[in-house]
C-alpha cells in the first residue's frame, strides 16, 4: 500500500486524486488561474494527504479537520507576514 | 550520512513491526513540515525519520539491513517540495487555499486585515493601527490597596508613568491605563497599559471582600468586666468598647470602617478578640481562682466539636 518514494515523486492512484478534488481537499486551476490541471501547489498538497492518511494513519474525517486548521494556519501566517512587513516599512519610513 | 535507524526513531533492535510504526508515527506528527511551518528544522528531521522507517517499516529491508546487506544511505529519500514552500510563499500563491477563518472576527482590526488580506487588495499603504497593549505587574502594600495611593511605575523604555491606586483595589485587579500601551501605526491610537496590581500581605490586616479582620488581645480583666481598648483600623487607632462578659473569638464588629466601595460606602471592620491571661502567673489571680465557686464548671464546646 506505501508509495514508493525512492522514485523521487509520489505515485498517486487517479481515483485517489479524484476522490479528494470531489471532496475539495484539491482544488486544482484555482491557484493558477490556469485551466485545470495539477499545478505544483496541487501536487505538494496530495503529497501532503497521502502522508496523514498513509503514514500517520489519519482518517477522511481527521484528513478534514486538518486541512482546514492548516488553511487557516497558512493564511494567518500570510496575514501576519503582511502586517509584519507593514510595521518594518512603518518604522523605517 | 548513515545514521542507525533505530536510534533515529528511538525504538530497541527488538522492536516489533508495529511498536515501529508506532514510534514512526509520534514522530511524524510532530515534525510533519507542512504542519510546522515555522520550524525550519523540520524537514530535515523528518527526513531522516523517513528514511529510517522506509528500512525498519519494511520488514524485508528490516531483515536485510540488520544482516547488513544494506546499509541506511541506500535508503535515503530523494529531495521534496513541502505543501508548505507553495502555501507559504505568499498571498499570490496561498491565495487558492489558505483561509480567513482564523482572524474574521477581530472586528476591530477587520478592515486592517481584510486590507493586508483582501485577494488582489495590494494598494494600501495607509492603514491605520491601534498599538499594542502592555501588561505590567504591580506590587502595592495592603493599605495602599485599602486607602488608594499614587505610585510610580518605571517603563521599559526608562520614563515613568503615575499610576492612580484607587481607594479599594483588590488582589489581582487590573487598572488600564488609556494611550499608554504602544504606539499606533500610522496615526492609529496608541495601545493602553494594563497594570495587574498585586497586593502584599498585611501582618495585622486581612481582607474578605470589602471587611477587614484583625484580632486584638485583651486582658481578663477588660473580658470579665468590659472596658475601652484602643484597636488599629486601616485608618489609624480607634477606642473599641470592650463588653463586659467577653470572649476568645467575640467578634466585635466596627461598621463602616472597612474598605471603601465605588458608590462611596464603606464595608467594616470586624475585630476578633483574644482573651490573654497575664504574661507571668499571678498568685493573687491563683489565689483568687482556688476559690472561685465556679472555677469547675465546665466550658461549653463550641459547636462541632
Amino acid at each position: 500500500m506505501r508509495k514508493d518514494r525512492s522514485l523521487g515523486n509520489v505515485i498517486i492512484a487517479r481515483e485517489r486524486l479524484e476522490a479528494w478534488i470531489e471532496a475539495g481537499w484539491i482544488a486544482p486551476g484555482v491557484a493558477t488561474g490556469k485551466e485545470p490541471g495539477l499545478s505544483e501547489m496541487d501536487i505538494a498538497r496530495a503529497q501532503l494527504i497521502c502522508d496523514l492518511k498513509d503514514d500517520l494513519g489519519v482518517n477522511d474525517e481527521g484528513v478534514e479537520v486538518i486541512l482546514e486548521l492548516l488553511d487557516q494556519l497558512y493564511g494567518l501566517r500570510c496575514a501576519m507576514r503582511e502586517m509584519m512587513e507593514s510595521v518594518v516599512r512603518r518604522t523605517e519610513g | 550520512m548513515a545514521i542507525d535507524p533505530y536510534q533515529v526513531l528511538g525504538v530497541s533492535k527488538t522492536a516489533s513491526q508495529e511498536e515501529i510504526q508506532k514510534a514512526y508515527r509520534k514522530l511524524a506528527k510532530k515534525l510533519h513540515p507542512d504542519l510546522n511551518p515555522g520550524n525550519k528544522k523540520a524537514e530535515e528531521k523528518f527526513k531522516d525519520i523517513g528514511t529510517a522507517y522506509d528500512i525498519l517499516g519494511d520488514p524485508e529491508k528490516r531483515a536485510r539491513f540488520d544482516r547488513g546487506e544494506i546499509d541506511a544511505t541506500g535508503a535515503e529519500r530523494p529531495q521534496r517540495r513541502y505543501y508548505r514552500e507553495y502555501a507559504d510563499a505568499g498571498p499570490q500563491s496561498a491565495g487558492a487555499y489558505s483561509s480567513d477563518g482564523g482572524f474574521a472576527d477581530f472586528a476591530d482590526a477587520g478592515d486592517v486585515f481584510a486590507d493586508l488580506f483582501g485577494r488582489g487588495a495590494r494598494g494600501r499603504r495607509n492603514v491605520r493601527m491601534r498599538g499594542g497593549d502592555i501588561s505590567y505587574r504591580l506590587e502595592i502594600e495592603f493599605l495602599d490597596a485599602v486607602n488608594g495611593a499614587v505610585q510610580q511605575l518605571h517603563m521599559p523604555d526608562g520614563s515613568e508613568i503615575k499610576v492612580t491606586i484607587p481607594a479599594g483595589t483588590r488582589d489581582g485587579q487590573i487598572l488600564r491605563l488609556k494611550g499608554k500601551g504602544q504606539p499606533g501605526f500610522n496615526e492609529g491610537p496608541p495601545g493602553d497599559a494594563l497594570i495587574e496590581i498585586a497586593v502584599r500581605p498585611h501582618p495585622i490586616f486581612t481582607r474578605k471582600g470589602d471587611d477587614i479582620h484583625s484580632e486584638l488581645a485583651i486582658s481578663l480583666g477588660d473580658a470579665v468586666l468590659g472596658g475601652k481598648v484602643e484597636t488599629p483600623t486601616t485608618t489609624g487607632r480607634v477606642a473599641l468598647t470592650i463588653p463586659k462578659g467577653a470572649n476568645t473569638g467575640t467578634v466585635l464588629r466596627l461598621k463602616g470602617m472597612g474598605v471603601p466601595r465605588q458608590e462611596g460606602t464603606r464595608g467594616d471592620h470586624l475585630v476578633t478578640l483574644k482573651v490573654m491571661l497575664p504574661e507571668h502567673p499571678d498568685p493573687e489571680l491563683e489565689k483568687f481562682v482556688a476559690s472561685w465557686s465556679g472555677r469547675n464548671a465546665r466550658p461549653r464546646q463550641p459547636a462541632g466539636s
